[in-house]
């Protein structure tokens, strides 16, 4: 008789086959769960893009449309007759080139005067102690309390007995009270990341206070700057309501000029209308490529203290 | 170390800081002074030269027609017209501003439906005894007058009524427009019968232009107001948002219209009736492929509830004011001259449709050949009435809380009764401030 001996399966080895297969499985199921997991992901990177998107598309598709094919009920998603007549029509429209240069002037300024003006009032709210200091940071971000109606009727009064209104300096100073409170709480945390040690170097080296701001702390606080610089410029390129108040049709931004031009008692040229909003949106969209990395850069600053 | 957080301590004195800030402004421009600028509108009132505001100044339709009037003004007076505009839908509140703050002077353009409004500032001068030289129709010279003054000389005298389409009637074997609210639900229902996505009648049904409906509250019986009681609420009232509620539910008027989109669907061949004003036929066949739409466009008078009732419809138009002060002369002049001046008058019919305001005008063969003019002036502005609300400031707020209180009843929301009890109270409440 033969007698056959076999091994006794070690306890490992035991369980192997069916560890095996159940870690198969719980590899299987997790990567099942990762596909599924990134499938959702993209899913909903494309419908939030896609929604995100969809404005810019539409400004475009009108811009490229026909007023027939605009005004077609119930609407196409995909234009079919495609005219690019909006575009040159604008290149031939004097006043709108006006507007834009208008909105640079005045934006611009506005941008550049709320930074330097930030700059030091949120150096100073950062760095320097004296009595009335937080009642004065305070009062920066209160007036951002104001309700823009009550602000725009004071300005104009104001303005109006200056003999201000419809000058660059009106629209430059209106921009301004709602661009600044922003700007110096923002510089302001961006300062508070400096180090004081940095500052007390500096002075030991026999820096001034002077040059302690503009070669030191300024360089480092550049991207901080430059974001509020663009901040503000975006938010006097975009006002409506001050533009339309305190300006007049010599010294109008674009927002009231294209309401202006293409918005009528009885119809709106959409249209023309998107293809202009299309052409001066380029300038800020052009601005912000070349100096996102700023932006991100000087919003994230004062996020982390030393 | 700094801080930038904010303490509970920090943030109450920010707020009082804020609500002083909010007092301080407002003490300020209280306080400011009215017309130190450098164009006070109390002024010489001799001067030959003055502002004229408008803002068709800035539409590229009406643009040059005004230009070329102000420009002959001043080649022929030898002034200087300074012609100053904003946009439409900004026009009020900004001239409101400008005004009380001394910068407008000269003549002003209005829409009827703003006059009271601005009458009511107390800087409009009363041309009463320059009215009478104009030759101005009865219906043109009402829309310029507010509490008994004639503040404004008539520019364009029109209303807002119905228009059809006669092709799509003719199709739905329509033979005569409908008269009455029982004719035209029939005819609603043919038209509805011709299938192809056709909405009878594109009424307006998006808050934007629901004002539309007071019209057909006074087809009902409902005056809206009397002796500043309002009498939205009542049962014509109720009547008239059942009515139209019955409509909807039918489907032979749509959900989420407004004016332009109604001038989409009628200018597509889609809508057979639809609400514009007269000036309505040329917008929409512009924007229409069919070439042949103009012709098929016709006034039609809104149908009555009884035979022998009067059509509503509701008065629109321009009329151009005065500001007391500076100018203030030569600008009458100069509104009189536009707004009555047959050359004048029917050169700005021809370049905008737009029918003038005096019997001479009216009756001048450019415009009397103009059937679709002379129609619409026959038919729906001979018994168009102004809206009782546009003597007040709020008129735009009254105008929304009805149109919001119907909304909530097309859309099942709330019922006519209490849609219509609580509009009543809305506008009682918006009336007294």
């Amino acid at each position: 008789m033969t007698s056959t001996t076999s091994t006794p399966l070690s306890g490992t080895d035991r369980l192997r086959p069916s560890a095996t297969s159940a870690g198969r499985t719980s590899r299987r199921r997790m990567r099942k769960d990762l596909l599924r997991s990134r499938i959702a992901a993209w899913t909903a990177i494309l419908v939030i893009g896609a929604f995100g998107m969809l404005p810019v598309y539409w400004l475009l598709a009108t811009a490229l449309s026909s007023p027939e094919q605009t005004f077609r009920f119930p609407p196409k998603l995909i234009p079919t007759d495609i005219t690019f007549s909006n575009f040159t029509a604008l290149a031939e429209n004097d006043q709108l080139i006006k507007y834009l240069v208008n909105s640079l002037i005045v934006a611009s300024i506005t941008a550049v005067l709320s930074v330097v003006v930030a700059t030091y009032m949120g150096y100073s709210f950062s760095k320097f102690r004296y009595r009335g200091r937080r009642s004065l940071m305070h009062m920066v971000l209160a007036s951002q309390m104001f309700p823009q109606a009550l602000l725009l009727v004071t300005l104009y009064a104001v303005f109006s007995s200056f003999g201000l209104l419809n000058t660059y300096t009106a629209l430059v100073l209106s921009f301004t009270t709602f661009t600044m409170p922003l700007c110096v709480w923002m510089l302001k945390g961006i300062f508070d990341t400096i180090p004081d040690a940095l500052l007390e170097a500096a002075s030991i080296d026999g820096a001034s206070r002077w040059r302690t701001l503009h070669s030191i702390v300024a360089p480092l606080a550049a991207p901080g700057m430059i974001a509020a610089g663009l901040f503000a410029f975006v938010r006097g390129w975009n006002d409506f309501i001050f533009a339309v108040t305190l300006a007049d049709k010599e010294k109008q931004t674009l927002p009231p000029g294209l309401v202006s031009t293409y918005i009528g008692e009885f119809q709106t040229a959409w249209p023309e209308l998107m293809a202009a909003s299309l052409v001066v949106s380029a300038p800020v969209v052009v601005a912000f490529m070349f100096l996102q990395r700023y932006l991100v850069g000087g919003m994230t600053a004062g996020s982390v203290k030393s | 170390m700094t801080t930038s957080g904010i303490s509970r301590r920090g943030a109450l004195r920010m707020f009082g800081i804020g609500a002083l800030g909010v007092a301080g402004a407002g003490v300020l421009g209280a306080c400011a002074p009215s017309g130190a600028g450098t164009s006070s509108n109390s002024g010489d009132t001799k001067s030959k030269n003055f502002d004229f505001t408008s803002w068709s100044l800035n539409e590229e339709a009406a643009k040059p027609s005004i230009e070329k009037i102000i420009a002959a003004w001043e080649k022929d007076k030898s002034s200087k017209v300074r012609a100053v505009s904003y946009p439409y839908n900004e026009y009020l509140s900004q001239l409101t501003l400008k005004l009380g703050g001394g910068e407008t002077t000269g003549a002003v353009h209005l829409d009827i439906a703003w006059l009271a409004a601005v009458a009511q500032m107390g800087k409009l001068a009363d041309l009463g005894s320059v009215a009478l030289k104009g030759g101005y129709t009865n219906v043109a010279l009402n829309s310029g007058m507010y509490d008994g003054k004639q503040y404004g000389l008539p520019w364009n005298t029109g209303s807002i009524g119905v228009i059809a389409n006669s092709k799509l009637l003719e199709k739905a074997g329509i033979k005569k427009h409908p008269a009455t609210v029982e004719e035209f639900e029939g005819a609603l229902r043919e038209l509805k019968g011709l299938g192809g996505g056709v909405v009878p009648y594109a009424a307006a049904t998006k808050v934007a232009q629901l004002k539309d409906i007071f019209p057909w509250m006074q087809t009902f019986g409902c005056t809206l107001l009397e002796d500043d009681r309002v009498t939205i609420g009542d049962d014509a009232s109720i009547d008239a948002v059942t009515w139209y509620k019955k409509l909807h539910d039918e489907k032979l008027i749509a959900a989420d219209v407004d004016r332009f989109d109604a001038r989409a669907l009628f200018g597509q061949g889609k809508a057979a009736f639809y609400d514009d004003a007269v000036i309505g036929k040329g917008v929409t066949a512009a924007q229409s492929k069919d070439k042949t739409l103009a012709d098929a466009m016709q006034p039609m008078k809104r149908p009555v509830l009884r035979s022998g009732d009067t059509p509503q419809a509701l008065l629109w138009g321009g009329v151009i004011a005065i500001v007391k002060g500076k100018g203030q002369d030569a600008a009458t002049e100069f509104a009189l001259h536009t707004t009555s001046d047959r050359a004048t008058t029917t050169e700005y019919f021809a370049a905008r449709a737009l029918p003038p305001s005096t019997t001479a005008g009216l009756d001048d063969p450019k415009v009397a050949q103009d059937t679709f003019t002379t129609e619409w002036t026959e038919k729906i502005t001979d018994t168009a009435t102004g809206s009782p609300f546009w003597q007040f400031a709020q008129n735009a707020q009254i105008e929304e809380a009805v149109a919001k209180q119907v909304q909530a009843v097309l859309v099942g929301k709330s019922k006519p009764k209490d849609a219509m009890k609580k509009a009543a109270e809305e506008v009682t409440d918006l009336i007294k401030r």
